[in-house]
Parts: structure tokens; sequence; C-alpha cells
């Protein structure tokens, strides 16, 4: 292959750039260079460069961009490179990097492009090649979409590559071999007689010489670490208390914060805060925009003072209670205007008037994402320089934002990214970090942590929205004949674009996502997107549109299933159009066992499918009804991401998010009255806990491309689970939580 | 004058269980007519059924109760708490892992509710979770099932428990924006009193 | 007042009321007690106190009536508690939060449990709060440990 043809192939160049005492490899791509996030720390002249791999005398660092939010992210990011690189992931520090528009995620961006997740045809490849263009106008360096790892899986491995071959080309030279001849283990590159050199001491060479370009990328036949059972590297520190998160740092001088903001769209009226100014270790009362911030020397009695704070809300003149939401589905519903139809297949309306029309409507909540870890951020900032310690999985929207409020450049915001304490999309936000830059600037020069209490995660969550759809279907000699679902919601898209950069015009494809885009060859088949104004923010929450979307579409294919007296598990294997989505069905059959819907007297099994960002995924959940309520005895997971390269974790992601998924189908739901949420903490919002939990078989496919499983687990547990209890007492719930209807144990 | 104190007290501490001091002066045996009893005997019933109070006298599966209009719907103690034979949560999770014993309980919203002693679930024979007011008011006149007291030790025992921080004191002030039981601890004495002066009539 | 953490003696000058977590956390840099609810209702707070698990969010300092255990002092990363090293060996943690309180609470079970059942672990381990939902390998975890402490 030529150079040429490799370059377009990969779509990126890796290179390299010395740095003090040392050499740093990474890629970039294009021909106009992208910022240079070591620009600072390089030697003038360098070009520009995205590293991915530091080695100086000190040792190997290995940059990983993308934010780890528990879905290992850090780790797999590091294993890629060092599976090329012939090194010791766990040997190796590993750092998130700075921030830097050089890290752009393409593939997030093509997930979001209007082509079906399993068009595999010229035009759609087409669209997803180019993606990468608006990606990088954007310069979106985001960790969401389940993307780390086919973003990474290339650019990371190749540059692990390059570093190898060029430091053995490095090594080469110096001992007047051909590089040929060498070898590469455990850092350090082997000459012909076993002597071994260390890529410590190759690095200011390597720096000096051109980067070698040609290098093939191992076939997975001959990974060592990749594919295989191996230890994360963070899993001994989280076992032992010794895993630093954003919360726990501590600096010389450091003040605490915490904050009580306004409900969305509401400002403060009146605030009353004698009481607090004499409260002990309180070092200052800070309005900051449409909320108050006390600064004291620890957390608890900064969160005491704002207790003692007397705040009275001006709330705008709108709706702020829930039923102006569900009011605002219906209207959506009721109006001819669509977002989108992203599913039309036959002649719905005919196929629907010639005969008897099963019709349903379903109903899901907003959802908190509360991670276990409340939000926070460190902020120190002088005149010239802001830092920022924090966990993000959107870092470039930060530093622009930053800018915008403190009118510091771009280049003096620096943002640590942190490891987080789980996010479920709520660390793609921006309202702490934002509030933490405001109360720092009241206290130039320290560093200040402010840390949320609870409530205040619960008050200002920007939650999954609520939705209304409405099913309408026919069946006819034992087949689905027609089936219509019209989809209302706010777009989580123009919604969170518009906190955190600029509306963006143009159909949600998120409205959608996980109904609208299934292979099912269903000869009438027609999905519809509504787009409600929003009544309260929304936001995206673990799978995105398919969320809610996954229930909706899976129950009513379930109800017609039924109507039509076919096994749904079989049904969709007949229906499906996909043959990676079809063997992840058949394996889902083979484990679980599946013989139909009954399971004796009291006792039901359901099953759902999603296809979501790429990732076929089916799940059987089996409940019985017992004295105590209903109980999940058992569940099953299948899913096809391609190539499995950490098996350990991906079990659990598959896992973790199957069962997230069932714990909010049970228990949980967001609902507002005067502007906020009525839910105020756990004790009102209890999600899985172990008691609920079942057994979980997994399985893992590869016969389908490259795909992240942080989301795609979630999708179909809540229909599964809805139609087990459907199985079970043949009562058909249309609306979530189930708990509205179902005891639980 | 007492009573005063004490809801002085309520007004100037509103959260959290505290020492409460109350004074037993049982009226003359057989000096307050049934019907006054009876009705005595309703207004300790609402006190002893509010879910201040029943949530934890609970029957033999051992498992307290959330009910009341902090929680959207009745059921058990989230958590999958059980409290064991022990009552304490010995054999399990001890109460007092999270419903802490403490020298000054002050709740904040939504914390765990604590006392000045050891959290506990009510002796089983003690059941009042569903029960109805007939059946309570029997279980509380049966020496066999009431902890082997009679009216006047039954009043000592409510004012004991309250000098101590106990439970009693807890439920009528259980801080963290819970609604507490009705009335007040003096009152609850001397309705206890008045009913026991009354013969102890139960409804039905 | 006196405070006896990890064995170590410490002198404290913070308000009686102040919860032994912020304690831990703000004054004494003990941060692998986590705060998530603030009441009790997520267990990522837990220590022992006199070996037994408290939720530290909701004692009070001057209430502390023992010697605490934190998650640092059950076992290091060079010497992890055999609950620890159950809980390495079965990769429980995914985001990890919560697992400084899964292990306190496992670890007092087991102190006093012998070989738990599942039905056992499930009346003890139900009040610690996983987002991330890890529950299944809290299980194998669990019972892991309490093999390798019933062998010694």
């Amino acid at each position: 292959m030529s150079r040429a043809g490799r370059i377009a192939r990969r779509g990126f160049l890796v290179g390299s750039v010395a740095i003090a005492g040392g050499v740093a490899f990474g890629a970039w791509r294009y021909t106009r260079p992208l910022p240079d996030p070591f620009a600072k720390g390089l030697s003038p002249g360098t070009d520009a460069l995205n590293p991915y791999v530091l080695i100086d005398a000190s040792g190997i660092t290995l940059i990983a961009p993308r934010a780890d939010k528990g879905q290992g992210a850090r780790w797999i990011q590091a294993a890629l490179i060092a599976e090329e690189l012939d090194i010791d992931p766990a040997g190796a520090r590993i750092e998130p990097g700075p921030v830097s528009k050089t890290y752009y995620n393409t593939a997030l961006l093509q997930e979001n492009l209007p082509i079906d997740p399993t068009d595999t045809g010229w035009l759609a490849q087409t669209l997803r090649a180019g993606s990468d263009v608006p990606a990088r106008l954007l310069g979106l360096q985001i960790t969401g979409g389940s993307s780390s790892v086919p973003d990474g899986f290339e650019k990371l491995r190749s540059a692990g590559a390059v570093a190898r071959e060029t430091l053995k080309q490095a090594a080469a030279m110096r001992e007047g071999l051909s590089r040929a001849d060498l070898r590469t283990g455990d850092g350090n590159v082997i000459l012909p007689d076993g002597q071994r050199i260390p890529y410590t001491e190759l690095a200011a060479e390597a720096a000096s010489i051109v980067p070698v370009q040609d290098v093939v990328l191992r076939a997975p036949s001959q990974w060592r670490i990749l594919g295989k059972p191996v230890q994360r590297a963070d899993i001994v520190a989280k076992s032992t208390g010794t895993q630093r998160y954003g919360i726990d740092l501590a600096f010389d001088g450091m003040l605490y914060a915490s904050v009580r903001a306004a409900p969305a769209g509401s400002s403060v009226a009146k605030v009353e805060a004698a009481a607090a100014k004499g409260m002990r270790g309180v070092h200052s009362i800070v309005p900051i925009r449409d909320g108050i911030a006390v600064v004291a020397d620890n957390t608890w009695r900064a969160m005491q003072a704002l207790q003692a704070i007397t705040i009275d809300w001006a709330f705008p003149d709108l709706p702020g209670d829930q039923q102006a939401v569900w009011d605002g589905l219906t209207a959506a519903l009721d109006t001819a205007q669509i977002d989108s139809r992203p599913r039309e297949i036959g002649d719905v309306e005919n196929a629907l008037a010639a005969g008897a029309v099963i019709e349903a409507e379903y109903r899901v909540p907003f959802l908190a994402h509360a991670p276990l870890e409340p939000m926070n951020a460190t902020v120190r900032i002088t005149d010239s320089q802001c830092e920022i310690w924090t966990g993000t999985q959107i870092p470039d929207f930060v530093v622009a934002k930053v800018a915008a409020l403190t009118g510091l450049g771009e280049d003096s915001i620096q943002v640590h990214n942190q490891m987080i304490g789980g996010s479920f999309g709520r660390r793609l936000e921006l309202d702490f970090i934002l509030q933490a830059v405001q109360i720092a600037q009241s206290v130039p020069g320290r560093p200040v942590k402010m840390i949320w209490s609870r409530e205040e995660d619960f008050a200002h969550d920007q939650p999954r929205p609520a939705q209304i759809a409405r099913g309408r279907g026919r069946v006819a000699n034992g087949q689905i004949v027609a089936l219509d679902l019209a989809i209302a919601t706010p777009s989580v898209t123009a919604s969170w674009f518009g906190r955190v950069w600029r509306a963006l015009p143009g159909p949600d494809a998120t409205i959608t996502a996980g109904a609208g885009d299934q292979p099912l060859a269903i000869p009438n088949y027609r999905v519809t997107g509504h787009r409600a104004d929003e009544v309260f923010p929304v936001s995206s929450w673990r799978s995105v549109g398919a969320s809610g979307n996954g229930f909706l579409h899976g129950c009513f294919l379930d109800e017609l299933f039924a109507a039509a007296d076919l096994d749904p598990l079989q049904g969709m294997i007949d229906l499906c159009s996909h043959d990676v989505s079809r063997r992840v069905l058949n394996e889902l059959r083979e484990i679980s066992g599946w013989t139909g819907r009954a399971a004796g007297q009291g006792r039901g099994r359901g099953v759902a499918f999603c296809l979501s960002f790429g990732v076929p995924c089916a799940q059987v959940v089996d409940v019985a009804d017992t004295a105590k309520g209903m109980r999940i005895t058992r569940a099953f997971a299948v899913a096809d991401i391609g190539t499995v390269l950490d098996p350990v974790n991906a079990q659990a992601q598959l896992s973790g998010g199957m069962l997230f998924g069932l714990g909010h189908a049970m228990n949980c739901e967001l609902t507002y009255r005067d502007h906020v949420p009525e839910q105020t903490n756990f004790h009102e919002y209890q999600a899985m806990r172990l008691h609920q939990a079942p057994e979980i078989t997994v399985r893992l496919l590869e016969n389908g491309p490259l795909r992240g499983l942080g989301e795609p687990g979630v999708p179909p547990a809540a229909p599964a689970l809805a139609n087990a209890i459907f199985a079970a007492t043949g009562q058909r719930i249309r609306e979530l939580p189930l708990s509205r209807k179902v005891r639980f144990v | 004058m007492i009573r005063a104190a004490l809801v002085l007290l309520l007004l100037v501490h509103p959260a959290g269980a505290e020492v409460m001091s109350s004074v037993v002066a049982p009226p003359q045996e057989g000096s307050v007519i049934r019907e006054d009893g009876l009705a005595a005997w309703d207004r300790v019933h609402a006190v002893v059924s509010h879910p201040r109070c029943a949530n934890c006298h609970v029957g033999a599966d051992n498992v307290p109760m959330w009910s009341g209009p902090e929680y959207p719907q009745t059921g058990p103690h989230g958590m999958n708490i059980d409290a064991g034979d022990s009552r304490i949560g010995a054999e399990t999770l001890p109460c007092t892992t999270c419903h802490v014993t403490s020298s000054a309980p002050a709740n904040g919203p939504n914390d765990a509710p604590a006392a000045m002693i050891d959290w506990q679930l009510a002796p089983v024979e003690m059941i009042w979770f569903g029960q109805s007011s007939a059946q309570i008011c029997a279980q509380m006149s049966d020496p066999a099932r009431n902890g082997g007291r009679d009216w006047i030790q039954l009043a000592e025992h409510l004012r004991d428990d309250a000098a101590h921080g106990g439970f009693v004191a807890w439920g009528f002030a259980p801080g963290g924006g819970r609604q507490p039981a009705p009335g007040d601890l003096q009152s609850h004495i001397d309705d206890v009193l008045k009913w026991g002066a009354a013969g102890q009539p139960c409804p039905g | 007042m006196e405070l006896t953490v990890n064995r170590q003696r410490h002198q404290i000058d913070a308000e009686a009321g102040m919860p032994l977590l912020w304690v831990l956390r703000d004054i004494l840099g003990l941060t692998g007690t986590k705060y998530g609810c603030g009441i009790a209702q997520c267990g990522a707070c837990t220590v022992h106190i006199d070996g037994v698990a408290v939720r530290s969010c909701q004692i009070a300092l001057a209430d502390v009536g023992g010697e605490v255990t934190t998650i640092e002092g059950l076992g290091t990363p060079d010497a992890p508690h055999p609950v620890q090293q159950a809980w390495i060996d079965h990769q429980v943690a995914q985001c990890g939060y919560c697992q400084s309180g899964q292990i306190m609470s496992a670890a007092a079970m087991l102190a006093l449990q012998g070989e738990p059942d599942d039905a056992q672990i499930d009346r003890i381990m139900s009040a610690n709060l996983c987002r991330c939902a890890t529950y299944p390998r809290i299980r194998a975890a669990i019972h892991d440990a309490a093999r390798r402490l019933a062998t010694g």
C-alpha cells in the first residue's frame, strides 16, 4: 500500500516532537495543523501534534484523553497504546492530558448522523467518513455515546506502533544495525545479542529522527493485553480507598464552598444571610449568577451556613408542574408538525384501515442521573490564569465557557480532568464548574473546592426527558401487518447544545433513537418523532434517546406479538433484517433456554431487543410474583460489540447497564412541582439495590463492527421486565416506573 | 405551666429528639367515666397509630415500615431492612448503623432519625402497625403483652423514656421536617391516665 | 476532642455536632470515606466504630464512643484486607465511588456472620447503594472473602 493510500485509510498521521529530555508521539490529520496541547512545553519550531505517548528519562506516560467515569475508558485507552508499544500499561503513568481540540471525537459525531446504524452501503460509509470534518470544526473532545473505543482503536494503536518502530530505528542507528533485526519487549528495544536498551534511554535520540510511518498494526491473534482478562489499572486503588476523585483533592490554603442555586429559569429575589455570617469557619457569602455560595474552612461548615440562609426565588411566569409536561407532550403528538420520520416502510395508513387496530399510549418519566460522587470542582484563578480540577466529559466546552465568563484567553485556562465517580451523562454539563469559577473569582489566588450537597444535585439535574408515545398496529393471519409509533419528547440535543455551546439546527436523531432505527422488516412500519417544547431543561442520560424509546418500542412490539399469538423472540428473529442482530437474538435464545413467555404459575419471561449506538443488544428477564412482591429471578443479556478488547470490563458494562435499566424501570421517576423536582435525595429515588438485583448471564459476540458498551445494555432492560410482568400477570403496564402498578420485593 | 414550658421548648428546638420532662399525676381510679375514658383512648390511639410510632411497632417479620405523609406510598422500610428476632438488627445490620445513638440528636432534612437511646423495634407483642384501635387497646391493657405494666406504669414508662431522650420524645419532636405525632407528651400521658382511671375501656 | 482513627490518636478542634465524615475528610484528610447523600441512604461513608459498621455522615464527633477504622485502616494496596483482596480479584469496581463503603459494610458483616448465604447478604448489603450496579460481583466477592476468612 502506498503511503498516500495508508493515510487515506487511517485518516491521520502519527508523528513525533522533541520534549525536554525526551520525545512525544501522537497523531494529527489534515494539512493545517491543529492546536498543539503541549505547545508551551515544546521547543520552538516544532510542529503541532496530538500526543498519546510521552517518553523521557523519568518514564513513560500514556495520554488517555477520554474521561473515565467508571466505564474503564482510561484503562482501555492505555491498553490500546501499550499493546503496540510493547510495555506493561500497569507500569506506565496514565494521564488525561490537557484540553486540546486535537483530541476530537469522530465516532460520537458519526453516531448522530442521520444514517441507519446497520447501513453499510456506499453512501452511508461515505457520510461516516466525512463526519470528521464537522467534528474537527467543532473540535469536540467529548466522552460519550459509547464512542471511546471505536474512536481510539486505530489512532491509539498506531501511536503506539509508530513510537515502537521509531525507538527501534533510534536503537538501530546507535548500534549500526538494521531495524528489522531488533525486537521490543516490556519497554525495551532488544538487540540480536539479547542486550536490552530501555525506551527511556532512547527517547532523546528518537526525537531527532523522522518517525517511522510504515507500521502494520498487529492482528488480534498477536495481542498480549487486548482481548485478555487483565486487571484494570484502577482496581487496586478503587478497592483500598486510595483512588483520588475530584472531590478528594486538597491543596495548601484551599477553601471549601457549597452552593444553593435557583431552580431552572428562576433567579434570586431576596437573601437573608445574617445568621450565616457569624457561623464558625465561614469565610464569606458569595452571590453567584442565580444563586448563593458560602465559602468556609471546610465542606460541612459551608453546607451548614447555607442552610442558615433564607433565599426567596423569583420564579418565571411559566408552568412549573409535572402536568404541564404531560400536556406539552400530548400537544406535540396532536400536531401535524413532525421533527423526523426515520422509518417509513409500506403504507401504514392503508394497512391500519384494513382491520381492527390495536392502540396503546406509553409514558416514561424524567430520570435523574444522580451519580454517587456529587458534582464538584476545584478552581484557582488569578489575573492571568485559571486552573480547574474536575471530572468532565467536555473539557473543550469548559475552556470556552470559562473564557467567556472570566475574560481570560483560552490558553490561560487549564482543565485537569479527574477520575469520575459515575456520570451517566451528568458530567456532560457545565453548571457546577461555572459556579466554582465564580466562587474562585471572589478569592483570587486561593484554590476553592466547591461540592454540591446531594439535595442540590437532585434540585439541579437536567434529567432524561419524559416522553409520551402512541402506538397503533394491526395483526392478521398470525403476522404483524403494521406498526405505527409516534413519539413526543423535547430535544435533548437542542437543550444541551444550547447550554454548553449554541443551538444546532435540524432534526434531532435522539428523539426516535432506539425506535426509528430498528432492523425489523415489518411490511408497514412507521416511526415519527414529534419535538415537544422543553418545560424543564433536559440532558443525555445513559443510552440517551434509546433509554425511553427502547421501552416504548419494545413493549408495543410485544403487544403486537401477543395479539398475533406469536412467540416474541421467534417473532423478532423472523422479522430481523440485520444478520448481526439476528445472531444476537439466536444466542439469547440459546443461553436463556427460551421456550416462550410462560414459566409456570405466577411466573413469566419477557424479552426485548434494541439496537443502540451501533450495538444490537437483546435481553430476557424472568419474574416471579411472590408473597413479598414481584421478584426478578434471573436475567440474560447478549450484545455484539465487534471486538471484545477488555472482556472483564465489557461483561461488567453489559451487566451494569442492564441492572441500571431495570432499577430505574422499577423504582425511579423525577416529578416537578413548583419548578423543582419533588425528589430530594436517594430516599425518594430508590434505584437498583442488591436485594432487587438478579444474577445476570451475559454473552458478548464479535460479528459486527467495533463498538463501545457503556450505553447499549440499558435500553432493552425496561421492556424485557415489563413484558415479563405481562407474561406473569396478564397486566400490560404502559408507564414507568413500574412500581406505580406493581409492588416489587 | 409545665405544658407551656414544653411548648416553648418545642418552638425553640424544633428539630430532633431531646430530653422531655413531664409529670405523671394519675386521677383517682374510677374517677373518670367510661365515655371520657373512651374519648381519651381515641386520642391515645391517634398517637400510637401515627407513623412516627407505628412504623417501628411491627409484627414478627421484624421489618419496620415506611408510611405517612413523608412517603409516596406505604411499604416496608427501603434497603431490604430486617431487624431480626433481636429487633435491633444484631443478626443483620444493626439499626444503629444508620440511626445512631446521640447525645444531642438534631436531625437535618431527611437524616436518619436518631435518639438518645439505641434505635430498635418495639417488642413483637406490642404490634401496632396495621392493627385496629380495639386490637391496640387490648394489647396495651394486657400486662402479658405490655411489659407487665398497669395503667400508671404505662404513663411512667412514657415519662421515663422521654426523660432519657428516647422514642416517645422523638415521636413528638422528630425533626427533619417530619410530621410529629399529634399533641404533645404531657397531653398524651394525661390521656393514658384518664383512660386508665376509667378502667382502660376499649372501643368495639 | 480526642478521636482515635486507624489506631492513631488525634486532638480535634471542631464542633461537637460535626459529622464524623467531615472530620475524617476535611480535617484528617482521610478521603477514602466518601460523601454520597449525607442522610444514610447510600452507605458510601461507612466506617467501623469498635468493629460495628456506622454511617459516618450520621454520627456527630461528640458521639463517637469508640475507635474508628476507615477503609485506609482496613488494609492497604500492599497489604489488602481479605475483603479488599476479593474485591480486587473479582474486579468489582466500576466508578468505584461506593466501594469503600461496600467493603467496610461487608467486612463488618463477615466479622460476625461466618459464611452468609445470598439472603443474608441481601439483608445486610442492600443499604449500600451502587449506582453502577456492580451487585453481582459484590455478591461473588463476599462469598469468596467469607471462604478466605473461614480458612484463615
